[in-house]
């Protein structure tokens, strides 16, 4: 959670009481990228944590428990996130502005209300398709380099 | 499933150590995940892999979350510091200077008391009084100590200065001549060679008899600076005063005991020579209370006929070593300890207080933030983070006060032996200084986290601070008030008792003199026919220098008092009552030195060459036989020698013993021509025109024309030696009164601080009352008359703490008085004159109220 004064120019001061100033405007920063925000492509190589949550989300909403089974479904149980990995990863996600979280819920009556959803955001968009092409570069290498087998 | 409740409670605990927040935002779903993968763990093995999992996912992650966190409360912290550099420079020295000086005292404290000699069981190792043991003879020394019943062995040993080398390369050597079993004693090995051997100590006068008895054991470091560490040592000749001693031994690194010796040779015993040191190593199984109850019953049986004088005088004692090593040192290291915890603990509170205030004025920040979601643990970790910040910011400073300490004390009172020498580079002085570190910031943080844990949600806007957050805050001044008046009073006796010690009356003038020291011993001029020789011949030399007034030499210089010689005088057949020490002097000596001759008159060139037996006794001895002006013309005598005839009454000079002034410069003191000058403390005394310390190389090369090979060393002024002796109690005296100003200053600071608080917070109420017709001045009286309350009431736990601190202070500095009604009434007055100033100029803004302005505001 980070604070600033509305209009003050130094992004991320922390609101700071002194006895003159008294007017204070509050921002919640949750969805406006940090001092963090950088070109989509100085992000990369995305942890591969942080790389299938924003797939997972590329999809559709999802909370924290569902994007673990996901990802572990998906990487055939390779990649089974902890949680203190996965809500870390979450945690400097939202940070940098890649997803935010969701209030809407897909459907009440299915889930459970007091789980947190997340999406991805724009900037979480071109951050993830900076690393897809990043990695269509290094298989474009490697193809040429070693030949890429049909079933590996 | 019968451990579900077990697994989710331990879980929920090391959920614990994920930082504040973190833990708000996530804590929640991380235990239900937990729950979930638990109800699917059905299986003792399933449940094993999944814990397996979650500890490696918490190693993992806590170290990262936590470091994320602190570097973000670090980044708020650094923030908060640069709006206020100079509260924070403040806290910072604040803290440095009273965790680095207890580090620096306590590195002293380590060295003499604490950390372990290094002889074998060092705790079973005594000192017996001096000339305790038989020493006539080694045949009766060793018989004594073989039959001791408490004692597993003895040793005895005996210092000296003496030239060391050959001609031309001669230094000036601290070396050791000991009973054979001296090394066996210490339960010290030589590295190469072997130590002394039954039978080496021999009966001999001087340097003792050739063979046996003429071997050495050199040290470390004089074996790494004439034989480059070379092996071949062993067996190679040394020379001490001329006489050659074959090498036998190196002994370890750093063993230069006892006080910085470089040599040790196997004892020469002779009757009469009083000179002597014992050490002892105490029998299997005797305790220390034993061996002092059979010390005290040998000393009735061995000395049956000391009088009840000699017994309070100089009293037979066996004493842990490392007691007698620390002697003089260990109160007056213990008092400065003291007096830096104290340091401290105003430090600590003077920032406890400002963080106090700091936090009290940050309550809008906290509480919006705690309204906005952040849980009282964040803001409290955030409040740690700062405080641990500041503690850690105030060690590393105080790194530098601590080794600069350590210097200067290793300077004024050095450790008697190397191993003992200070260092920070500890581990227990490290510990030390950590837990310092670790405890101030505990005791300047606790405070203000207990406030902001009270903060709550919408209170702080308007809310004009509360009542116990201000009694705390008055109780922190008064503390540091209490504290201050303690090293106040202590710095007022301290400095009285110095200022006493500059004005007292040494018996000679000590500016414009010049000392020149030199030994005859192991050069051509050693025999007693040729020495006085010398020493007209140098003396003739200076004198004719420009600018040299007179000149003389005596064989023991005022202010040092080591290797006197004297015992029971009479006059005219009357034994004084206290024996008297023979100093003996040249020509001019009186008129050199600026002392007093009172009647009669002192030495001429003549009666010095031509033997004459002649005394010029002090005003003390003399009036021990009536008056004091009728002493001229009467005989002194001891034993059977023939008397001596007293020409002259002076006033007595100073001498000192054991590196404290003796205060009694008037003991005993006989004058008498030196007719064989040139023994181990011979020194040149020449008065000059200017200042003396542009004489020294002048005369320094004057002696040494007479024969370069004589050497010479010493070369000072007569100032300079008394700055040196006076250093110990210049340093305590400046280090009291730095550390009374500096808790003065932090008073000050601290008073007017929650003045200008009080008053900055309190601005609306202040503006209704001078609406309803109060002056500015009466606001300020009233608010002046509450902080002299406050101090006060430090005031008296101030006193009833200097009261006790005063004994303290008279173990420190020689001289030293517990404080009087006087010294406390001036303390108080002080404080309360200069916190009467503090409040009345931050209460300053009152007078500028503008009444319309802050009514307005409602």
């Amino acid at each position: 959670m980070r604070w600033w004064r509305c209009g003050a120019s130094e992004r991320g001061a922390i609101l700071d009481n002194t006895i003159e100033s008294r007017a204070y405007c509050i921002c919640f920063c949750t969805n406006m990228p940090s001092k963090d925000q950088s070109s989509a492509a100085d992000l990369t190589p995305l942890s591969p944590a942080v790389f299938h949550i924003l797939l997972s989300l590329g999809e559709g909403e999802r909370h924290g428990y569902a994007l673990k089974r996901e990802i572990s479904l998906r990487t055939g149980g390779k990649l089974k996130l902890g949680p203190g990995v996965l809500y870390g990863s979450i945690n400097r996600m939202l940070e940098l502005g890649l997803i935010e979280e969701s209030d809407d819920r897909p459907d009440p009556h299915l889930d459970d209300e007091r789980r947190r959803y997340y999406r991805i955001t724009p900037h979480g968009r071109k951050v993830a398709q900076a690393e897809a092409a990043r990695m269509r570069e290094l298989v474009r290498l490697a193809a040429a380099r070693f030949g890429v087998p049909k079933h590996a | 499933m019968l451990d579900e409740p077990f697994s989710l409670r331990l879980y929920r605990w090391l959920l614990k150590l994920y930082p504040a927040g973190f833990r708000e935002n996530y804590a929640e779903p991380m235990e239900r995940e937990f729950r979930e993968e638990l109800r699917e763990s059905t299986s003792a093995a399933a449940l094993g892999i999944l814990w397996i999992r979650l500890v490696a996912d918490l190693a993992v992650s806590v170290p990262l979350q936590l470091s994320r966190e602190v570097t973000q409360d670090a980044r708020h912290t650094v923030r908060l510091w640069g709006r206020r550099p100079w509260h924070t420079a403040f806290a910072i020295l604040a803290l440095a200077i009273g965790i680095g000086a207890n580090t620096g005292v306590f590195s002293v404290v380590n060295g003499l008391l604490l950390r372990s000699l290094p002889f074998q069981d060092p705790g079973r190792l005594a000192s017996l009084s001096d000339n305790f043991a038989p020493h006539d003879s080694a045949a009766q020394f060793h018989e004594w100590r073989r039959q001791s019943t408490y004692l597993a062995d003895t040793a005895l040993f005996e210092p000296f200065d003496v030239n060391l080398g050959g001609a031309g390369e001669w230094r000036r050597a601290h070396v050791i001549q000991a009973s054979a079993n001296f090394f066996s004693v210490l339960g010290t090995q030589p590295i190469l060679g072997r130590g002394f051997a039954p039978g080496d100590d021999v009966d001999g006068t001087g340097w003792g008899s050739p063979g046996r008895n003429a071997v050495a054991v050199i040290g470390y470091g004089l074996w790494q600076a004439l034989f480059g560490g070379d092996p071949k040592a062993l067996g190679s000749t040394i020379r001490i005063d001329g006489t050659p001693l074959t090498v036998v031994g190196i002994a370890p690194p750093g063993f230069d005991y006892p006080g910085k010796a470089v040599l040790w040779k196997p004892a020469a015993f002779a009757r009469g020579n009083n000179g002597w040191e014992a050490i002892a190593r105490l029998k299997p199984g005797i305790t220390w209370p034993q061996a002092r109850q059979a010390f005290a019953a040998e000393a009735d049986r061995l000395w049956p006929n000391r009088t009840p004088s000699q017994k309070i005088q100089s009293p037979l004692r066996i004493t842990e070593l490392r007691d007698q090593l620390a002697g003089p040192t260990k109160n007056a290291s213990l008092a400065l300890m003291a007096c830096v915890v104290l340091i401290l603990l105003i430090a600590c509170t003077n920032v406890a207080n400002l963080l106090m205030a700091r936090t009290a004025d940050r309550a809008t920040e906290l509480s919006i933030r705690s309204a906005l979601g952040a849980s009282r643990a964040r803001l409290s970790q955030q409040l740690l983070t700062e405080c641990v910040l500041l503690s850690l910011a105030a060690s590393m400073a105080g790194v530098f006060v601590a080794f600069w300490t350590t210097s200067i004390a290793a300077k004024v009172q050095p450790a008697p032996i190397a191993s003992q020498a200070y260092s920070i580079l500890d581990g227990r002085v490290l510990s030390f200084a950590i837990a310092v570190s670790v405890l101030s910031g505990l005791l300047f943080g606790v405070l203000p986290s207990f406030y902001a844990g009270r903060v709550h949600t919408f209170e702080a806007r308007g809310s004009s601070g509360n009542r116990g957050s201000r009694l705390v805050r008055e109780a922190l001044v008064a503390a540091q008030v209490a504290l201050t008046i303690i090293l106040l009073a202590s710095s007022l006796s301290v400095g009285r008792a110095f200022v006493h010690l500059m004005r007292i009356n040494r018996g000679f003038v000590p500016n414009g003199l010049v000392t020149v020291n030199v030994s005859l011993a192991g050069t051509t001029h050693q025999g007693d026919g040729s020495r006085l020789a010398y020493f007209l011949q140098a003396l003739a030399r200076i004198r004719r220098l420009p600018g040299v007034q007179c000149a003389s030499a005596t064989e023991f210089l005022p202010l040092y008092a080591t290797g006197f010689v004297g015992g029971p005088f009479q006059m005219d057949g009357r034994p004084a009552k206290e024996s008297s020490t023979v100093i003996r002097v040249l020509p001019d000596y009186f008129r050199t030195m600026g002392g007093r001759v009172l009647w009669g008159r002192e030495f001429t060139d003549a009666e010095i060459q031509g033997n004459a037996r002649l005394a010029v006794v002090n005003e003390r001895f003399a009036s021990e036989f009536g008056p004091a002006a009728n002493a001229v013309g009467r005989e002194v005598t001891i034993g059977r020698n023939p008397p001596w005839t007293i020409v002259g009454v002076v006033k007595g000079m100073d001498y000192m013993s054991d590196g404290k002034i003796t205060g009694e410069k008037d003991f005993n003191q006989i004058f008498m021509p030196s007719h064989s000058p040139g023994g181990f403390f011979s020194t040149f005394v020449a008065r000059v025109d200017g200042r003396a310390e542009d004489r020294l190389a002048m005369i320094r090369d004057a002696v040494q024309s007479v024969d370069p090979q004589v050497p010479v060393f010493g070369v000072k002024t007569m100032e300079q030696r008394l700055d040196d002796t006076l250093a110990r109690p210049r340093f305590y005296r400046t280090a009291v009164l730095c550390f009374a100003a500096f808790a003065l200053l932090l008073a000050v600071i601290g008073i007017y601080g929650i003045v200008a608080y009080a008053v900055a917070r309190r601005t609306h109420e202040m503006g209704v009352r001078m609406a309803l017709g109060t002056t500015p001045v009466r606001l300020r009286v009233s608010l002046l008359g509450q902080g002299l309350i406050t101090i006060a009431a430090g005031a008296i736990s101030g006193i009833a703490g200097a009261t006790l601190s005063g004994r303290l202070l008279e173990s420190l500095v020689d001289g030293a008085k517990a404080g009087t009604a006087t010294t406390y009434a001036a303390s108080v007055l002080f404080i309360a004159w200069i916190a009467a100033m503090g409040i009345w100029v931050a209460t300053r803004p009152i007078a500028r109220l503008d009444v319309v302005e802050i009514l307005r505001t409602e």
